[in-house]
This record gives C-alpha cells, sequence and structure tokens, in this order.
C-alpha cells in the first residue's frame, strides 16, 4: 500500500442480517475504492445508497460481510487508529446530560490528555463552532444545529489526521454550513485528509476534491470533481448579464463562425445535473459504472 | 441465640483450585466449540481467527487505561446521578420514619429488640439498594447502544474492556454511596433506637467468639468415642428431627460432648479472663420436673498433661445467652479432681490446647448442641464493628449485582439483561445451596449428614418403594445403572451451580443481628472471593460480547 493512502477498501460489502441471521438488505456491494492523504473526498448517494454504512465498516463500527478495509495502514477493528481520526456520526450521538465543556473534557480524557490541553483546546473549539453562549448548558437543550456543531468540535479534540464526516451540513443554517464548508476548506490546508458523505450537491461541490457517487450500495462515479463536470464538447462562458440585444449578436457571430448557441441561461448546479443523470442512468441500466481513466483511482492496482 | 449455622472458615488455597478447574473447564469448552464452530463457518482459517481474538484479547487488556476507565467511570457516575437515582434516599428516610412507630417495643426481650432492628435495618438496604443498582447496570449499557452515543465514544481510542469496566465502577460507586449514606443513617437510627435503657444499650456489641477447632466430638452413654464400625462419634442422640442441626447427650450417663480449643495460648486471655459463653438447647422427657432447667458441667481439660478441672455447675437458661466466667465469678481458684491447684495460664494453657467436655446432669433429660452453641468468648468489640462489616458485605453484593448485570447489558437489550441478571441473583441467593446440596449430598449445616437418594431416577424408584433418601439402594445392578445415570445428571447439575454466585454468602445479618462480629476467614474472605472469583471471567465475557458485536441497536 502506497504510502499517501489513507483509505483503501477491496471488494467492501455489507448484508445487514435480520436477529434470525437471515439475509435483509444489501446496504453495499463490493466497494473498492482509495482515498490520498490530503485531499477532500465525497462519499454521494440518495438517502439509503450505504454512505453511512461505508463509514461504519470504515470505523469498524460494522463488520464486512466480505471484503476488507485498511484505514491509516491498520485494520478498520484496531481501536488504536482512532488515535488520529475524528468522526462525526449523522446525528450526533452525544451524552445528553452533559454540557459542551463537560463534552469535550470528557473526550478528551478518552485521548488520555493532559487537563491544561484539553481545556485549551475545548476553548478553542468551542469558539471555533460558535458555542460560547451555551457553553454551560445541557445537550438536551440544544438544538439540531447546535447538536451538530458541538459534535463537530468533539471530533476535532485529537486535532485528527483523518477527518470523517456524516452529513456535516445537515441541520446547519446557510451561516453554519457555509462555516462548515469552510472549516473543511481550512482542514484540508492544514494538510489534513475529509471524507465526508453527503447527499446535498452543493456542499460537496464546493469542497470535494474527488467524489464517489453511490446508488443501492453500488459505487457509479468516482473521479476527480473539475474532470466529472467537464464536458469537452461544450463551451461554457460565463459573462456579467447581457441584454436580449447583445445575445443576439453573439448567437450570429457563433453562426458566422459555425458554431452553434445551445442554451441561454441562468447557471445551475452542474453537479446537480450530473447526481440527477447519474441515479436515473443506474435505474434504467443497472451495473453499469462510469469511471473516467484519469479520475486517480485504480483499485485494481 | 447462637447462630443457627455452622461457621467455618473459608480456604482459599482449596477455593482457587476449585476456582481454577471450573474456570480453565469452561474456557477449554469455550475454546474447543468455538474452533469447531470457526470451521465449519469459515473453514480451514477459522482457528487461526479464533488465536487472533485471544491475542487481540491479551494486547486490548495490557493497553488499559486507568484514565480512560476513569473518565468513562465519571460519566457512568453522572448520568446516574443526573438522571435522580438518589431518590432512594428518601424512601429509605420514609421508611425510617415509619419503622419507629412499628417495631418498638415489639418484645421486652432487650436481645430480640436488637435483633429485630439490625435485622431489619440491614435486610432494608440490601432489598433497596439492590434493585437499584441491577437496574441500573442491566440498562447502562444498552441505552448507550440503542442512543449510539456509544457510538462517539468507541471511535475514540478506546478499548472494549474499559468501556465494560467504566460502567462497573460507575454503578458500584453509585450503589456503594446510597450504601454509605443509607448505612449510617441506619446506624444512627439503631443507636438512638436502642439508647433508651442501659440494658438496651448494653446489647450494642459485637461479641468474639472462638469456636472449636472442626467438629464437636462425642462420648457415648458408656463414654465411648467411636461407633460399631469404629468410626470417630461426631454426633449425640437424635431427639427426632429429620435433618438434626444439634444432636444430644443423655443426662446422667457417661456421654459427653467434647470441643477442641486449638491455638488457644494463655496470652489470649483478657486480663487473665476466661469467659465461656454457650447456648444450648434442653430437651426433656415426660420423667422428671419440667419446671427446673437443666443442669450442666463443663470440665476443662488439658490433654498432656493429663488435667482434669471440673467447674461449677450451672442451670442451662434456655433463650438466654449463658456466660460462664472461669476465672472469676464461679471458683475460689481452679482445681483438678484430686483438689490440687490448678494454674489456668500454665497448666491449662500451656501448649495452646484446651479441651472442654460437656456434660448434662440432670437424669433422662436431654441436652442439645452444635459447634457454634459454646465459645470461648474474648473480649466484645464495638456494635459498629460488625455493623460496618455487614455493610462491607453489601457492598460487595452490590459490586458481584453490577458486574452481573453490566456484562449481560453487553450482549443482550435492557429488559432481557434485568430479567438473566434477576435469575442469576435470585438463584443465587435462594437456590444455590440447595443444588449444591443435592449435588453433592453434603449438607452444609450436618456434616456427619449426607443424603443418599438424590438423583432423577434414583427418585423415581424411591417415592414408589417409600424408601428413606437417608438409606442406600439394593446393591442390585437396576440399581447400579440407576445411579451410573444419576451421577452424571448430578456432575452436570454441579457444574450448572458453578455458575451462580453464591449470594448468601454476602449475607451476614445473622452475625450482627446475633451481636457477633462478622468474622474475617469464615465470612469477609468467602465473599470477597466470590467477587473477585465472579469478577473476572464476567469482566472477559463482557469485553468479547462487546468486541465481536456489532453495536448497532437490532
Ligand atoms: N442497522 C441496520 N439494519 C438493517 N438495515 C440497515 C441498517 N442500517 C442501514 N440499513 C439499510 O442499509 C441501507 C443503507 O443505509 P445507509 O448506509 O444508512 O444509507 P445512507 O447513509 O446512504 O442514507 C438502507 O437500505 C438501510 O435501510
Ligand atoms: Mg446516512
Amino acid at each position: 500500500m502506497a504510502d499517501d493512502i489513507v483509505i483503501q477498501t477491496r471488494n467492501l460489502t455489507k448484508i445487514y442480517r435480520d436477529f434470525w441471521g437471515r439475509k435483509k438488505v444489501r446496504a453495499l456491494n463490493s466497494l473498492s475504492l482509495d482515498v490520498r492523504k490530503g485531499e477532500v473526498f465525497g462519499l454521494l448517494g440518495p438517502n439509503g445508497s450505504g454512505k453511512t454504512t461505508t463509514l461504519k465498516l470504515l470505523l469498524g463500527l460494522l463488520f464486512p460481510t466480505e471484503g476488507d478495509v485498511t484505514i491509516l495502514g491498520k485494520p478498520a477493528v484496531d481501536v488504536t487508529k482512532n488515535e488520529r481520526i475524528g468522526y462525526l456520526p449523522e446525528e450526533s450521538y452525544l451524552y445528553r446530560f452533559l454540557n459542551a465543556e463537560e463534552t469535550l473534557d470528557f473526550y478528551g480524557r478518552l485521548f488520555n490528555m493532559p487537563a491544561d490541553v484539553r481545556r485549551e483546546r475545548s476553548r478553542k473549539l468551542i469558539e471555533r463552532v460558535g458555542l460560547q453562549h451555551a457553553r454551560r448548558r445541557q445537550l438536551k437543550e440544544y438544538s439540531k444545529g447546535m447538536t451538530r456543531r458541538i459534535g463537530l468540535a468533539q471530533a476535532l479534540i485529537n486535532e485528527p489526521d483523518l477527518i470523517l464526516l456524516d452529513e456535516p451540513t445537515s441541520g446547519l443554517d446557510p451561516i453554519g454550513s457555509r462555516d462548515m464548508k469552510d472549516l473543511i476548506v481550512k482542514l484540508k490546508d492544514e494538510g489534513k485528509t475529509v471524507v465526508m458523505c453527503s447527499h446535498l450537491l452543493a456542499d460537496v461541490q464546493d469542497v470535494c476534491d474527488r467524489i464517489a457517487i453511490l446508488d443501492g450500495g453500488e459505487l457509479k462515479v468516482l473521479g476527480k470533481v473539475s474532470e466529472l463536470l467537464k464536458d469537452q464538447g461544450v463551451t461554457q462562458m460565463k459573462t456579467t448579464q447581457l441584454s436580449d440585444a447583445v445575445i443576439k449578436e453573439v448567437e450570429s457571430l457563433l453562426v458566422r463562425h459555425g458554431a452553434q448557441m445551445l442554451e441561454v441561461d441562468h447557471p445551475t448546479t452542474n453537479l446537480e445535473d450530473l447526481f440527477v443523470k447519474t441515479v436515473r442512468e443506474s435505474a434504467a441500466r443497472p451495473g453499469q459504472r462510469y469511471i473516467p481513466p484519469s479520475s486517480g483511482n485504480n483499485p485494481a492496482a | 441465640m447462637s447462630l443457627s449455622f455452622n461457621p467455618t472458615a473459608f480456604d482459599l488455597a482449596a477455593g482457587l483450585l476449585r476456582w481454577l478447574i471450573v474456570m480453565s473447564g469452561v474456557m477449554l469448552i469455550v475454546g474447543i466449540s468455538l474452533t469447531l464452530m470457526s470451521l465449519v463457518a469459515v473453514g480451514k482459517t477459522g482457528p487461526l481467527m479464533v488465536v487472533g481474538q485471544i491475542r487481540d484479547g491479551f494486547i486490548d487488556f495490557l493497553g488499559t487505561s486507568p484514565r480512560r476507565v476513569w473518565a468513562l467511570t465519571v460519566l457512568t457516575f453522572r448520568e446516574a446521578f443526573r438522571r435522580k437515582t438518589l431518590v432512594v434516599f428518601g424512601v429509605f428516610a420514609v421508611l425510617f420514619l415509619f419503622a419507629g412507630w412499628f417495631m418498638s417495643g415489639v418484645t421486652t426481650d432487650p436481645t430480640l429488640q436488637f435483633k429485630a432492628y439490625v435485622s431489619f435495618v440491614l435486610r432494608t438496604i440490601s432489598w433497596l439498594i439492590l434493585p437499584v443498582v441491577l437496574l441500573l447496570a442491566c440498562w447502562g449499557l444498552p441505552e448507550d447502544i440503542r442512543a449510539r452515543s456509544l457510538h462517539t465514544v468507541v471511535t475514540k481510542p478506546v478499548r472494549r474492556q474499559e468501556v465494560v469496566l467504566g460502567r462497573i465502577f460507575g454503578f458500584s460507586m453509585i450503589g456503594l454511596l446510597v450504601l454509605a449514606v443509607v448505612g449510617i443513617i441506619g446506624y444512627v437510627w439503631i443507636v438512638r433506637q436502642m439508647g433508651q435503657t442501659p440494658a438496651m444499650r448494653a446489647q450494642l456489641v459485637a461479641r468474639v467468639p472462638i469456636y472449636g477447632y472442626k467438629d464437636v466430638l462425642f462420648l457415648d452413654k458408656e463414654g465411648r468415642d467411636k461407633d460399631e464400625r469404629g468410626e470417630i462419634l461426631k454426633a449425640g442422640i437424635n431427639v427426632g428431627d429429620e435433618l438434626p442441626f444439634r444432636s444430644f447427650i443423655e443426662g446422667s450417663t457417661q456421654a459427653r460432648a467434647i470441643w477442641n480449643f486449638e491455638n488457644f495460648s494463655a496470652d489470649r486471655l483478657d486480663q487473665g479472663r476466661l469467659i465461656f459463653e454457650s447456648s444450648f438447647q434442653s430437651f426433656r422427657t415426660h420423667k422428671g420436673n419440667i419446671e427446673k432447667g437443666l443442669l450442666c458441667q463443663l470440665t476443662l481439660v488439658n490433654v498432656e498433661k493429663n488435667i482434669r478441672v471440673p467447674l461449677q455447675p450451672f442451670i442451662v437458661d434456655e433463650f438466654r445467652r449463658n456466660t460462664y466466667d472461669v476465672t472469676e465469678k464461679n471458683q475460689k481458684g481452679l482445681t483438678d479432681l484430686a483438689g490440687r491447684p490448678v494454674n489456668l495460664a500454665k497448666d491449662l494453657l500451656h501448649d495452646g490446647k484446651l479441651r472442654v467436655e460437656v456434660a448434662c446432669l440432670s437424669s433422662q433429660q436431654f441436652l442439645g448442641m452444635a459447634r457454634p452453641d459454646l465459645f470461648i468468648r474474648l473480649p466484645d468489640k464495638n456494635f459498629a464493628s460488625s455493623y460496618f462489616k455487614s455493610l462491607f458485605s453489601i457492598g460487595l453484593m452490590v459490586i458481584t449485582v453490577v458486574v452481573l448485570g453490566v456484562t449481560s447489558g453487553c450482549f443482550v437489550k435492557g429488559p432481557v439483561a434485568t430479567l438473566l441478571t434477576a435469575f442469576v441473583v435470585i438463584v443465587g441467593r435462594m437456590a444455590r445451596s440447595f443444588m449444591e446440596e443435592v449435588a453433592t449430598g453434603d449438607y452444609k449445616d450436618n456434616p456427619q449428614f449426607k443424603m443418599q437418594g438424590r438423583g432423577i431416577l434414583d427418585s423415581l424408584i424411591r417415592i414408589p418403594t417409600h424408601k428413606s433418601p437417608t438409606v442406600a439402594l439394593d446393591d442390585n445392578w437396576i440399581n447400579k445403572t440407576v445411579q451410573l445415570f444419576d451421577n452424571l445428571e448430578l456432575a452436570i447439575l454441579w457444574a450448572v451451580h458453578q455458575v451462580f454466585p453464591d449470594l448468601g454468602t454476602f449475607d451476614t445479618t445473622e452475625y450482627t443481628a446475633n451481636a457477633f462480629d462478622v468474622p474475617f476467614y469464615e465470612s469477609l474472605l468467602p465473599s470477597l472471593a466470590v467477587t473477585v472469583g465472579f469478577c473476572v471471567p464476567l469482566i472477559l465475557i463482557g469485553y468479547y460480547s462487546l468486541k465481536l458485536r456489532e453495536l448497532e441497536a437490532k
């Protein structure tokens, strides 16, 4: 395994069983992907596509039915890997009878951090996630967004190298999700690796270097965001607002050069198109996947 | 007035050996079945996985961090505290407010009054705390798993055994805190209730007895110490009980009951005083005077120097403690049979071995006795000594129940864990000694009694043929096959009963309520052994349950 590969999964498959051991849901099917050091990797997919399952398999919270995981060079069940990992669960599963300070102090203790370091970090983190005003209130009084923030703070208490975020912006107000995205970018600048999963496409497009799109537990698309979104047969121009007359003139200019004006519109989120298209296509032709050779991922290697 | 059972010193070496045998037996069975199961499930690599898990377990336990355990302990404590578990205090306080009205003046005998108060307090404390810690311990982890808050914990560098230990320590701390507070309330209450008259205050003691070494020996009517088969007599006459705790000697005959005190040298005397206390039972035949108490005589013997010192006879006062001060009250000076003066320290106790022979002097009446019915009474300790030792035992029981609850919460949900733990506690408290008696045929309170008919098939023969369970079956091949099967099934019963902790060990009420100090070797040591002996395997079970399961609520 190359030095810069932080996460490696091979044929990772998860079938949930019921109480009697009967197979119920194939939540993840033969997922193979690598995540490199220093990148922001996005796991995309509709609800129930297996994103959370993937993260839990990476963390050793679930055991794979088939395949295996290497994370930070260790097997997923090795707890010592957690020294360098930060994890924000889907919903912040925290102790509701603790307040923000106690929460961070508690998780800091689990890393055997000395008291002064704990105090210093929790002060900084509480500030960073904007909860100074509520630091002494029990979490059961928190709103969803506030819980999310304290959940993020707890994920960063050990200054992790690898951060796994499950739907980081869910429940956050627009400002909160802006902050979250800024933070992710900042973490990347600090050289940390971030894996986030989301169904909110704008979030992913803004911050991710590479993405994987899952649907029904299958990997559908894997590649660099910039490349996936590039359509070679089309040139797109962004200008300031144009009047109809100017648009007419541009069109005639294009016709003179043998080109064709395809669409004049205000921009939409391109990723959204891709996402919708992928999901539709996967319904029409199951089993097919589209991974450009330059995607930077070669599971067969 | 004395104990209704025979306190025997716990043999730590034998206990340890038995523990090792049971543990290695269980581990062997588990190991073999796991290996076979893994072979079936994953093929040849299966046994390697089993070995790998054992190795991982070792590594994990070596990596246990006390600071992380402490963090989880504090968390558990805080959770229970903030969930207002301590309402128990209130219940307890209310109980005491009202109990005083109902319980004072139950009897005019201060000894019985004391017994009533102490048993009430100790029983209330254990039956109040036990359900609380049981529920807390059984629901803690399953709730943590259901709410998935455990996910956030185990994705930190926390070992699974640290989760288990943190829970155990946290709930134990809660239990012990409640125990300490209600224990002190109870103590103050008893002392206040018993402080009304000097006679009542005098009850607030912890007597320190020295019992005879091993069994009481008997001489029959003709003064023989062996029966027809040449076996040493360990019982006197049975006056008709089917499971006799006491056995009887006939008055005005050669019959004697003999206590041998070992390691009792003169320096253990309290300022030269030697006090015996007895609580023999009188059994009167229709002959003689019913109103008159039975006359009893003790004779002190030093076997080596062949010195026999008969003491002044005394009338047995049933339902009272009969104390007999050898040095002061009854004797101007000790003399032997020939009237020569005898020095207690130099002659009788010179080798630390004192023999006491008991005779009944009332003819045609019978005097009944068991080992705890005669003892040398050392200087009394304070009541606080026995009371707080009883609390200590309850504390050990609390810890054992917490460990049981937490462990079962590692692999089943809250309600099931509660049922499971309650089942183990109830069997361990009520049925375990019965299971042991059936499995081994030995009666705790009566070592010379061995039950013959115990097995299922055996009973099927005895019941229709009206055969007593105390006699052996006829020696023929049917009965031999029956016994073979029964031995197998009794061996299984023996193995099963080992799984249940003997919670009866933790009950020291009988000592404290009868104003005895709680002895270390006979009571506290076996309690400690039960606690430690069960905690070790249970923590292992908890660790592997958490490690080998997905922490998803199903
Ligand atoms: N504990 C579980 N037991 C059974 N099925 C589950 C469990 N968790 C998730 N699933 C199923 O697995 C699939 C993937 O779920 P999940 O990974 O949570 O999706 P996502 O996070 O992408 O929304 C879904 O069909 C879901 O119903
Ligand atoms: Mg999810």
